[in-house]
């Protein structure tokens, strides 16, 4: 791979691929995790109001977007360590709101990470992750935070995620993939967000979503959530609250 | 389907049977699955004991075999609904004490209907489960008892078995597929066994079984499982408890 193969595309080109950008995000994550009403809400932000905070990698030579990392400032005046449990949502709905309020911001938040599948393996994540860099120097923010997803935990769903970020491989680095990626490209956690992603739906959009049935209430575990989720077949709602991890970088 | 081309066959009947049926049965189950004492200790006893209750399925156009049941003849004398907890692992010992012992069976149970994952979905376990039946028919028994794996059970692991045999889906007939073949063959579903099979191995055989890693004590929950496992990291031992179903197939 040579660095000439790929390329951050710039904000006007950011439009024209966003059919293609969406797509690819979509094939990154479950079903269910669309249904976020945070990430259903406010996805197009990305786009419409914080085009320059994108990283977009095309590959030039199939003019084919391969990797993208969505990311957006706010403004936080609090020690790191008081970041909120809603990690997630709560920084995104927090972005939009100091845009709008024109809040001088601070601070970077990264929100979304993705490859191609055919690109795995190929370390575009890590190079989608030090991308961020350059975006929070121009804006002379002096740390960018992640409320990181830590992929292998859904094969860990009974495992708290308390427990599971103090996982080590036999290097001593973390256990999971992305949070050792992370940690690698000099990303350190400052604590366990519970509350990251909230999802409602009636027990149909999740029979929907899920392919699976949940003819009585009580905890399931369903394909490549975090947690286990819960169904109450009285008020016909399941509920999944995803935990993630608030990571954070130094700005070099 | 061509009507004729699956043939129900005995051991004696086809070459290599036991490496044939072993391709199954490393196609069918999950590696873990292949590790239970009890059924790796005395599986020879089928065919050195039970041979005319071992039967399989050929594909006459291939000459491959598709599916492959297996079942023990045993002497039951309780009710029906006191069939124990111990499930498969009991009635594999039970029905080798008896022979050893010379007791004259009553009763068939069934120990495994397999198929081949290329031969899934084409309705050959209805075909297997009556040619269970015919055996337990040709030998006189009333009954044909079956400690069912209702394998679907292994999307649903934090679901009890006791209320997960009572779902059903649209038609009224059990939610599970395998539960619904013995159902659409006449069976009555009589009560969850427990403990039907105990499977024990050191974490570190766990982790080779199942490509997982458990760092720490506690339940895990691991792919093809009915229920989650318990690791004693402190112990070096993780044990996993499957839950069937015993089913009974009147006569």
């Amino acid at each position: 791979m040579t660095s000439a193969q790929f390329r951050i595309l710039d904000p006007v080109e950011l439009n024209l691929h966003r059919d293609e950008i969406i797509q690819l995000a979509r094939e990154s994550w479950p079903e269910f995790m669309w249904h976020d009403t945070v990430a259903e809400e406010n996805w197009h932000e990305f786009f419409d109001r914080f085009g320059d905070y994108q990283s977009v990698l095309l590959d030039v030579r199939t003019n084919q977007v391969v990797a993208l990392g969505h990311s957006l400032p706010f403004r936080w005046d609090r020690p790191l360590p008081e970041l909120p449990e809603e990690g997630w949502d709560w920084v995104i709905q927090q972005a939009v709101q100091d845009d709008k309020s024109g809040a001088e911001r601070n601070i970077l938040a990264a929100v979304f990470v993705g490859v191609r599948e055919e690109y795995k393996k190929s370390g575009l994540s890590r190079t989608i992750l030090l991308s961020f860099q350059p975006t929070a120097r121009t804006h002379r923010f002096e740390n960018l935070v992640i409320p990181v997803r830590p992929n292998e935990k859904l094969n860990y769903p009974l495992t708290s995620m308390d427990d599971y970020i103090n996982w080590k491989n036999e290097n001593g680095l973390p256990f999971d993939l992305w949070l050792r990626i992370q940690h690698r490209a000099g990303g350190r956690v400052i604590k366990v967000c519970h509350k990251s992603k909230t999802v409602r739906g009636t027990r149909a959009e999740w029979e929907e979503w899920t392919g699976m049935k949940f003819p009585q209430s009580g905890e399931y575990i369903i394909p490549d959530a975090l947690n286990p989720m819960e169904i109450n077949v009285e008020r016909d709602e399941g509920v999944y609250i995803e935990p993630n991890v608030w990571m954070q970088h130094s700005i070099a | 389907m061509n009507e004729t081309r699956f043939q129900i066959i005995t051991p004696k009947y086809l070459e290599h049977y036991q490496d044939r049926a072993d391709e199954i049965a490393v196609n069918s189950w999950h590696e873990f699955m292949l590790h239970d004492p009890i059924a790796n200790e005395n599986w020879h006893d089928l065919f050195d004991r039970f041979e005319e209750y071992q039967f399989a399925m050929l594909d006459t156009e291939t000459n491959r075999m598709a599916a492959m049941g297996n079942s023990v003849p045993f002497f039951l004398d309780q009710p029906l609904d006191e069939l124990p907890e111990g499930g498969w692992d009991w009635v594999f010992l039970k029905a080798i004490d008896d022979h050893k012992n010379g007791v004259t069976p009553n009763i068939q149970s069934a120990i495994q209907i397999a198929i081949h994952p290329d031969y899934q979905s084409q309705g050959l376990s209805a075909k297997m489960v009556k040619a269970m039946r015919a055996i337990a028919e040709s030998k006189g028994f009333k009954n044909l008892v079956a400690p069912v794996r209702p394998s679907q059970k292994s999307k649903y692991p934090l679901i009890s078995i006791d209320d997960y045999i009572k779902w059903t889906n649209d038609e009224g007939l059990p939610f599970d597929a395998w539960l619904r073949v013995h159902a659409r063959a006449g069976a009555k579903i009589v009560k969850p066994c427990h403990e039907a099979m105990t499977i024990r191995g050191s974490r570190a055989e766990w982790e080779e079984w199942t490509e997982l890693k458990f760092p720490q004590s506690g339940e895990y929950v691991i792919p093809g499982a009915l229920n989650p496992i318990e690791m004693h990291v402190e112990q070096d031992k993780g044990v996993y408890i499957e839950p069937n179903v015993w089913m009974v197939h009147t006569l």
